[in-house]
C-alpha cells in the first residue's frame, strides 16, 4: 500500500493545508479580539493596547444584566437539555424505530433558526390563546400565562436548538459502552438506577460533561431564536446584534464580540485540552495493563 | 438473568442488599412505573415543540391576514404574495448561493475528512477532528461580524494585498455582495462538512483504500469512484444546512405579516425535506449512523 510517510513533503503539505483551513476559520475571530484591545479601534494606523473597551462593557448596567440573563438561560438549558439528551440516547439504544427516532431528534439541525423561531412564536401565541380560553372557562387563572413570551419560551427555543447536539455527543460516547456490563450488574441484583450510576455513567461521563460544555456555549452564542421568543429581557448576543444594527461597529461592539469569543475559546479550548490529557492518560494506563514490563 | 428484586446499596462482597417487597409508592416510581416513561420525555418534547409547530406552519400559511395577527381561513394569498414579489428572487438567489457554498465546502472540507481518515494514525484521528470544533463553537454572529474587518475596504485582506503590491486599490466585491454571502456561508458551514464527511468516512473500512492502491487505482479515480460514493451520505448531510433564506421570514414577521412568514417557512421546510429525501433515496442517509450503532 502506498503511504504518505514515503513522501514527507506530500504528508507535510497535507497537514499544512489542514492547519491553514483551521487558521482561516479562526483568523477573523482572533482579528476581532486583537482590534478589541486597540485604544483607537478598527482601521487605526496606531495600535495602543488597552482594556478600556472591556471596562466600558462590564461597567454598563444593561450589559451586565444581559450577561446575567444569558447565564441563567445557559444554566437552565444545561439542566434540561443534557438530561434529555441522555434519556434520548438511552432510548435510541433500545428502540427498534431507530431511523424515525433519530430523524425526529436531529431534524431541528436542518431547520434554519429564523424559521424555527417564527413557527414557535406563532405556536406560543396560539397556545396562549387556547390556554386563556380554557382558564376563563374553568376559572383557573394560573392557566392563562403559560406561554406568554418570556424566559420559559426562550428556554424552549434554546432546548430545541441544543438538544440534538447533546443527544449526538452522548450517543457517540455511549456507542463505546457495552450494554452487557449493565446486564451483569442487573444479574448481581442492582436496580436500573444503580447500574446506571455505578457502572454506566462513569464510562460515559466524558460525553455528558462535553455535552454540558457544548450546550453552555451554544446557548451563550444563540441570538436568532432568543430574539423572537425572549419577551422582556435581553441576552448578551441580542444586545450585540441590536448595537451593530443601530449604532454600527464601535469599540464596545468589538469588546462584546471579544467577550463572546474568549468565553467560547476558554470553555471549548479547556475542554479539548482536558480531553486530550485524559485520553493520553487512559492510553498510558491501558498500555501499562497490557504490557506491565514494557511500561515499567 | 435479572433478579426481580429491589435493592439499595452494594455490599462489601460486591452484591446488593435485598430489602423487603416494594411499597406502592416504590412501584409507582419504579422501573415498571414512571421510570419506564421518563425515557419518552425527549420524544414528547420534540413532538410538542418541534413536530407540531412545524406541521401547523403549513396550516397557518393559509390563514387570513388581519391587521396585527391572522384568523382561520383558507387562502393562498400569502403564497401568491411570495411568488409575485421580489422575495422569490431573493429566495432563489439564496438557494444558488447556498449551492455554491456547498460545492466550495465540499472541495475545501471533504479532502480534510479523507486525509484524516486515511493518513492520520487511528488514535489521533478524533483529536484532529476536534480542531474544527473550536471555530464551529464560536458564535456564528461573531464569525459573520468578523468578516467586516477582514473583507472590508480597509480590512485585513485588502490591506495585505495592497501592502504586497498585488492590487492598487481595495477590492469591494468581497463584502456586501453575493460573493461575500458565499464566503460567509462557507466559513459557517465548512466545519459541518468536515464533521459529516469524517463520520461518513468512518463507515468506510480502511482495507477499501488498500485494495484501491493494490489494484493500481490512481488518487483521482479512487476519490471519484470509491470514496465519494461511499461517503455520499455524509456529503449530503453536510449540505442542506447551508440553505438559508431565513432573513425573508424575519422581515415578514417584522412587517406583522404572519401568514406570509408561515408560507415562506413552509416553502423552505419543503425544500429542505425534498433535498434530504432525494439524498436519502440516492445514498441511504442512515449509513451515517453505522459508526454509532
Amino acid at each position: 500500500m502506498r503511504d504518505d510517510y514515503s513522501s514527507k513533503l506530500g504528508y507535510g503539505l497535507k497537514w499544512a493545508y489542514l492547519l491553514s483551513i483551521v487558521g482561516a476559520l479562526l483568523a477573523p475571530v482572533f482579528h476581532i479580539v486583537y482590534i478589541s484591545f486597540n485604544e483607537h479601534g478598527f482601521s487605526a494606523r496606531i495600535y495602543e493596547f488597552t482594556t478600556d473597551w472591556y471596562r466600558v462593557v462590564l461597567g454598563d448596567i444593561m450589559l451586565v444584566a444581559s450577561l446575567k440573563w444569558t447565564f441563567y438561560l445557559a444554566l437552565s438549558a444545561v439542566l434540561t437539555a443534557v438530561p434529555m439528551g441522555l434519556l434520548a440516547a438511552k432510548l435510541y439504544k433500545r428502540t427498534q424505530h431507530k431511523v424515525a427516532f433519530v430523524t425526529l431528534m436531529l431534524a431541528p439541525l436542518f431547520v434554519p433558526a429564523d424559521i424555527m423561531a417564527s413557527s414557535l412564536l406563532v405556536f406560543f401565541r396560539n397556545a396562549n390563546g387556547v390556554f386563556e380560553l380554557l382558564g376563563e372557562a374553568l376559572g383557573w387563572k394560573w392557566l392563562t400565562h403559560w406561554f406568554e413570551l418570556g424566559f420559559l419560551t426562550a428556554l424552549i427555543g434554546q432546548i430545541l436548538y441544543t438538544l440534538p447536539y447533546a443527544f449526538v455527543i452522548i450517543l457517540i460516547t455511549m456507542s463505546r459502552y457495552h450494554p452487557q456490563q449493565t446486564e451483569a450488574a442487573r444479574g448481581c441484583g442492582a436496580t436500573g438506577w444503580q447500574a446506571f450510576c455505578q457502572v454506566e455513567f462513569p464510562q460515559i461521563r466524558a460525553g455528558v460533561f462535553s455535552a454540558c460544555a457544548f450546550v453552555v456555549i451554544l446557548s451563550f452564542n444563540e441570538a436568532t431564536r432568543t430574539a423572537l421568543l425572549k419577551g422582556g429581557f435581553d441576552t448578551f448576543a441580542n444586545v450585540l446584534v441590536s448595537q451593530m444594527l443601530n449604532v454600527g461597529m464601535s469599540g464596545e461592539s468589538y469588546a462584546m464580540a471579544g467577550i463572546m469569543s474568549i468565553v467560547a475559546i476558554t470553555v471549548i479550548g479547556g475542554f479539548l485540552i482536558y480531553t486530550l490529557i485524559q485520553s493520553g492518560r487512559l492510553e498510558r494506563v491501558a498500555r501499562a495493563k497490557a504490557d506491565p514490563l514494557m511500561s515499567s | 438473568m435479572r433478579r426481580d428484586i429491589e435493592s439499595t446499596s452494594p455490599t462489601a462482597g460486591g452484591g446488593w442488599d435485598v430489602p423487603a417487597s416494594p411499597s406502592p409508592w416504590q412501584r409507582l416510581i419504579g422501573e415498571d412505573g414512571l421510570q419506564k416513561w421518563v425515557f419518552y420525555v425527549p420524544i414528547a418534547f420534540m413532538v410538542l415543540f418541534f413536530a407540531i409547530p412545524m406541521t401547523a406552519t403549513v396550516v397557518w400559511s393559509v390563514f387570513e391576514r388581519t391587521q396585527f395577527w391572522m384568523e382561520p381561513g383558507f387562502t393562498f394569498s400569502a403564497y401568491e404574495n411570495f411568488f409575485t414579489s421580489a422575495r422569490v428572487e431573493n429566495y432563489l438567489s439564496s438557494m444558488i448561493h447556498s449551492a455554491w457554498a456547498v460545492v466550495i465546502c465540499f472541495v475545501l472540507g471533504f479532502p480534510v475528512a479523507v486525509f484524516v481518515r486515511r493518513r492520520v494514525p487511528r488514535v489521533a484521528q478524533h483529536r484532529v477532528i476536534l480542531l474544527f470544533i473550536l471555530p464551529f463553537m464560536i458564535s456564528e454572529l461573531v464569525r459573520v461580524f468578523a468578516m467586516r474587518p477582514v473583507l472590508g475596504r480597509y480590512g485585513l485582506v485588502n490591506s495585505f494585498l495592497m501592502d504586497i503590491g498585488l492590487i492598487n486599490e481595495p477590492i469591494t466585491v468581497i463584502l456586501f455582495s453575493p460573493l461575500g454571502v458565499i464566503i460567509g456561508d462557507v466559513l459557517s458551514f465548512l466545519p459541518f462538512m468536515v464533521f459529516a464527511g469524517f463520520l461518513a468516512m468512518e463507515a468506510v473500512q480502511l482495507y477499501v483504500f488498500e485494495v484501491c492502491d493494490d489494484l493500481g487505482a490512481g488518487t483521482v479515480r479512487t476519490f471519484s469512484d470509491v470514496i465519494v460514493p461511499l461517503a455520499a451520505p455524509g456529503i449530503i448531510l453536510g449540505g442542506p444546512g447551508a440553505v438559508n433564506a431565513g432573513l425573508i421570514v424575519n422581515q415578514a414577521i417584522v412587517a406583522l405579516d404572519f401568514p406570509l412568514a408561515m408560507a415562506i417557512s413552509t416553502i423552505m421546510i419543503v425544500t429542505l425535506m425534498a433535498l434530504l429525501y432525494v439524498g436519502h433515496r440516492l445514498f441511504d442517509l442512515t449509513k451515517i449512523l453505522e459508526p454509532i450503532n
